[in-house]
C-alpha cells in the first residue's frame, strides 16, 4: 500500500524523531508536492535544519515494519533550481 | 548484480566488490576474484556523466591473530589480482601492526560493537603518513537503533583521532545503499567539516584506489591528462588586458 500525503508527512516526522528526538520532530518541515505514483516529493525546511532532515531521511530504514530507503535527488535553496538537476551536469 | 545496478543508478562512478576472508575458520584460501566482465557484458554508463562505471575488486581480511598477517607477506598469487586490500583488525596489537607495517590500503573499523581497544594517536598518524585510510560501515545505522548509537559514537571517536581521513562502505542489500551525497551528509553528523565529508566519499576513495595501484606497481603512480593546446590568440589577448588596466 503506497502512503498518501499525510502518511508521507508522518513518515518524515517519524524519521526525524528517531534520529534527533523531540527537538528534531519539532523541526518545521513542509511537504510542498507529493506524487503517489512515483513516490517523490518536494520538501521545504529552514536552512539550518537541512543537515538534520537529510541525515534523518538517509538513516531511515523501516516504516511500519516495511523496509524503505530515501533517495535525495536534489537540494537547493531556490525552488526554481529544482527544475534542472545539477547532478546531471557533465564536465567536458 | 542487482546491487550494482542500483549503485549505478544512484550515482556512484566506481564500485569495489568486496570479498571477506575470515581466518577463524581453518584453511581459508584466497579465491580468485570474480572478474567484472563476467557480471556485465558491457558496463553501463553512470547517470550524469559520459564515462563508464569502474568496477574494482577488493579483499577484506578479518585478522584476529598475528599469524594471519603472514598471508599478506607471502605474496600468494591471488592477492595480486585484487585492486584494493583492506584489513579488519580485532585487537589493539593488530591495529598497531596494520597501521605501521602491513601492506594494505584500508583499515576497517568495526562500528557495531563497543570497540575493544582505544585508538591511540601514534599508530594512527603513522598510518596517515603511509597513505592508509580508515573505513566505516554505515549500514548498521540504517537497520537498528542500538546499532545506530554505536555506529555514531564509534564514528565520532574515529573522526576525532584520525582528522578525517575516512572513507565509507555499504553492505549487501540494495535497499540499504545510499547515494554519495547522502553519505557525505552523514559525514557531517559524525563531526567532519563539509569539505571533509564530501572528500570522504570522493577524494579519499580515489586516493585509496591509487594507493592500491601503487602497491601493485612497486613505486608510484602518476595520472596524466591530455590538455588541449592553447591557441595563439589567447596569449595575445592577455597583454591587451594588461594594457587596458594600466591605462585606466
Amino acid at each position: 500500500a503506497r502512503p498518501n500525503a499525510a502518511q508521507f508527512k508522518q513518515l518524515v516526522v517519524t524519521a526525524l524523531r528517531e534520529l534527533h528526538g523531540e527537538v528534531g520532530a519539532a523541526l518545521p518541515v513542509d511537504v510542498l508536492t507529493y506524487e503517489e505514483k512515483t513516490l517523490s516529493a518536494i520538501l521545504r525546511v529552514i536552512s539550518s535544519g537541512l543537515v538534520k532532515l537529510w541525515s534523518a531521511l538517509t538513516l531511515l530504514g523501516f516504516y511500519q515494519n516495511r523496509r524503505c530507503a530515501f533517495r535525495v535527488l536534489q537540494t537547493s535553496p531556490f525552488l526554481l533550481a529544482l527544475s534542472g538537476n545539477s547532478r546531471e551536469l557533465v564536465l567536458d | 548484480q542487482n546491487i550494482l545496478t542500483v549503485c549505478f543508478s544512484v550515482g556512484y562512478s566506481a564500485v569495489a566488490l568486496n570479498h571477506v576472508i575470515d581466518f577463524k575458520e581453518k584453511k581459508q584460501e584466497i579465491v580468485k576474484p570474480v572478474s567484472p566482465s563476467e557480471l556485465f557484458p558491457s558496463l553501463p554508463i553512470v547517470q550524469g556523466t559520459s564515462k563508464r562505471i569502474k568496477v574494482l575488486t577488493r579483499l577484506t581480511l578479518v585478522v584476529s591473530d598475528p599469524s594471519h598477517c603472514n598471508l599478506l607477506r607471502s605474496t600468494s598469487a591471488n592477492i595480486r589480482l585484487y585492486d584494493i586490500i583492506a584489513v579488519f583488525p580485532k585487537t589493539e596489537k593488530l591495529f598497531h601492526i596494520a597501521c605501521t607495517t602491513l601492506d594494505v590500503d584500508l583499515v576497517c573499523i568495526n562500528v557495531t560493537e563497543k570497540l575493544p581497544f582505544y585508538f591511540r594517536r601514534p599508530p594512527v598518524n603513522m598510518a596517515i603518513d603511509r597513505g592508509i585510510y580508515f573505513e566505516l560501515l554505515y549500514t548498521p545505522a540504517i537497520k537498528d537503533s542500538t546499532m545506530r548509537r554505536y555506529t555514531i559514537s564509534n564514528a565520532i571517536s574515529l573522526m576525532q583521532i584520525c582528522k578525517g581521513k575516512v572513507s565509507s562502505q555499504s553492505e549487501n542489500k540494495p535497499l540499504e545503499l545510499r547515494g554519495p551525497y547522502d553519505v557525505a551528509n552523514l559525514g557531517l553528523l559524525f563531526g567532519l567539516s563539509e569539505s571533509e565529508a564530501k572528500a570522504a566519499v570522493s577524494t579519499n576513495c580515489r586516493a585509496t584506489m591509487l594507493h592500491g595501484e601503487t602497491r601493485k606497481s612497486a613505486c608510484g603512480v602518476v595520472y596524466t591528462v591530455k590538455k588541449p593546446r592553447k591557441v595563439e590568440e589567447e596569449e595575445t589577448a592577455v597583454p591587451a588586458c594588461k594594457k587596458a588596466k594600466t591605462q585606466a
